[in-house]
C-alpha cells in the first residue's frame, strides 16, 4: 500500500459514507487528485519521501477530511439506516413465520391432522415471531453499535427484552411466556453464532427453551409436539443468520 | 499573506461558485487557479475541497459527470446548474455588501 492509498483508505473508514457507488466515487475522486499531486511533486524533482510528507501537508489530515464528509452525508446515512434496519425487521419477520409455520404444517401433517389448523392461535404466535426477530435482530443491532464492547452490545437486547417482557405480561397475562423465551432464544442462538463454532449455536437455542420447561413446564400445553418448538426456533436463527449475511452483502459497509 | 483557516473556510462556497461559473472544472483544477488568482494567498487544505464540493453538489447547486482530460486521464468535472448560478450571484452580492459594511467599519470615522 502506498501512502497515497493509506491516506484516500484513512479518509474512506473514518467517512462513514453512505452507499457502495458513492464510496467508490469518492475513493477515485480522491485517488485522481492525489495522483496529480505526486504527477506535480515528480515534476517539481521531489524523491517519493519529500513528495509524501508535502502530499500530507497539502492535502489535510485524513481524519478532519472525513469528518467534513460525515457530516455532508450524515442525514443521508442516518435515512439509509432506519430504512434498512426497517427491511431487515420485516424480512426476518416474514422468513421467521414461514419458518415456523412449515414445522408446524409438518407436524400436522405427521398427525393427520388439517394443515389449517396450525392458524389456530395465530394472533398469540405471531408475538413469538415478533419476539423472535427482536432477540435477534436487537442483539445484531447492539454488535453494530458497539463492535469492541459485548456488555454494550447486549444493552438494547436486554432493554428491549424488559420493555416485551412489561408488554406480554400487560397485553397477554397467560401466554406471555413463550415469546418470552423465544426473544431470550433468539438472542442467545446469536451470541454463539459469534463464535463461528459449527452447531454450537443449536445449544443457544436450547439452553434458554430448556431452562423455561424446567420452571415453568410445557410451554405449549396444547400442542401434540411442544418440542417442535426448538427446532422451530433453531432453524429461524439459521434463516436470520443467512438474511443478515445477505443484507450485508447487498448494502455492503452500509451495514457491516 | 497567509489567511485565518476559518475565514477561508465560510468562504470556500462563494471561491467554488464563482469558478465554476466561468467553465467547467475538476477539484485539482479548482485549487490550482484560485491558488493562481490568490497569487497563493489561499493555501486551504486541499481535501476539504471534496467535501465542500459534494455539500454544493447535494444541494442542486452543482452537477458532475467523469471526462476523460487532455492527459487521457479520467477526471470528475463539476459544473453550475441553474440554481447554481443563482446561488453564485447571490453569494457574491452578499459577499459585497458583507464587506462594503466591513470595511466601513475598519475605516476611520470622519471627526
Amino acid at each position: 500500500m502506498t501512502y497515497f492509498d493509506h491516506i484516500v483508505a484513512r479518509v474512506m473508514l473514518q467517512a462513514r459514507l453512505p452507499g457502495n457507488r458513492r464510496r467508490r466515487e469518492v475513493e477515485r475522486e480522491l485517488r485522481a487528485h492525489l495522483d496529480d499531486l505526486a504527477e506535480e511533486m515528480r515534476s517539481q524533482g521531489y524523491d517519493d519521501e519529500a513528495a509524501a510528507r508535502i502530499a500530507r501537508m497539502r492535502f489535510g489530515e485524513p481524519r478532519e477530511i472525513a469528518a467534513a464528509f460525515a457530516s455532508v452525508y450524515g442525514p443521508e446515512r442516518w435515512a439509509r439506516r432506519i430504512l434498512q434496519s426497517t427491511l431487515l425487521f420485516a424480512a426476518s419477520s416474514i422468513a421467521v413465520a414461514l419458518v415456523v409455520g412449515t414445522v408446524q404444517s409438518l407436524a400436522a401433517m405427521c398427525m393427520a391432522a388439517p394443515v389449517l389448523s396450525i392458524l389456530r392461535d395465530i394472533h398469540q404466535e405471531s408475538f413469538g415471531f415478533g419476539a423472535i426477530t427482536a432477540g435477534y435482530c436487537s442483539l445484531y443491532a447492539g454488535e453494530r453499535l458497539f463492535p469492541g464492547s459485548l456488555a454494550r452490545a447486549a444493552l438494547p437486547c436486554v432493554t428491549l427484552g424488559l420493555c416485551l417482557a412489561a408488554l406480554f405480561a400487560w397485553l397477554v397475562p397467560q401466554q406471555a411466556a413463550l415469546p418470552l423465551v423465544a426473544f431470550a432464544c433468539a438472542a442467545s442462538a446469536r451470541l454463539l453464532q459469534r463464535l463461528e463454532i459449527p452447531f454450537l449455536w443449536f445449544a443457544g437455542t436450547a439452553l434458554p427453551l430448556l431452562i423455561a420447561w424446567v420452571m415453568i413446564g410445557r410451554l405449549i400445553p396444547c400442542r401434540e409436539f411442544p418440542w417442535l418448538v426448538w427446532p422451530g426456533l433453531t432453524i429461524s436463527c439459521k434463516a436470520l443468520r443467512e438474511i443478515v449475511r445477505l443484507f450485508e452483502r447487498v448494502f455492503g459497509a452500509d451495514f457491516a | 499573506m497567509a489567511f485565518d483557516r476559518e475565514l477561508l473556510k465560510g468562504s470556500i462556497a462563494l471561491l467554488i461558485l464563482r469558478l465554476l461559473s466561468e467553465r467547467d472544472m475538476y477539484g485539482y483544477e479548482i485549487i490550482q487557479e484560485s491558488v493562481r488568482r490568490s497569487k497563493d494567498a489561499f493555501e486551504f487544505k486541499e481535501g476539504t475541497l471534496y467535501p465542500a464540493l459534494h455539500q454544493l453538489h447535494r444541494r442542486g447547486y452543482l452537477r458532475s459527470e467523469w471526462r476523460t482530460g487532455e492527459t487521457g486521464k479520467q477526471r470528475k468535472y463539476y459544473g453550475l446548474t441553474a440554481a447554481g448560478r443563482k446561488a453564485a450571484r447571490r453569494s457574491e452580492q452578499e459577499w459585497i455588501s458583507f464587506t462594503k459594511v466591513v470595511n466601513a467599519m475598519l475605516s476611520k470615522a470622519p471627526s
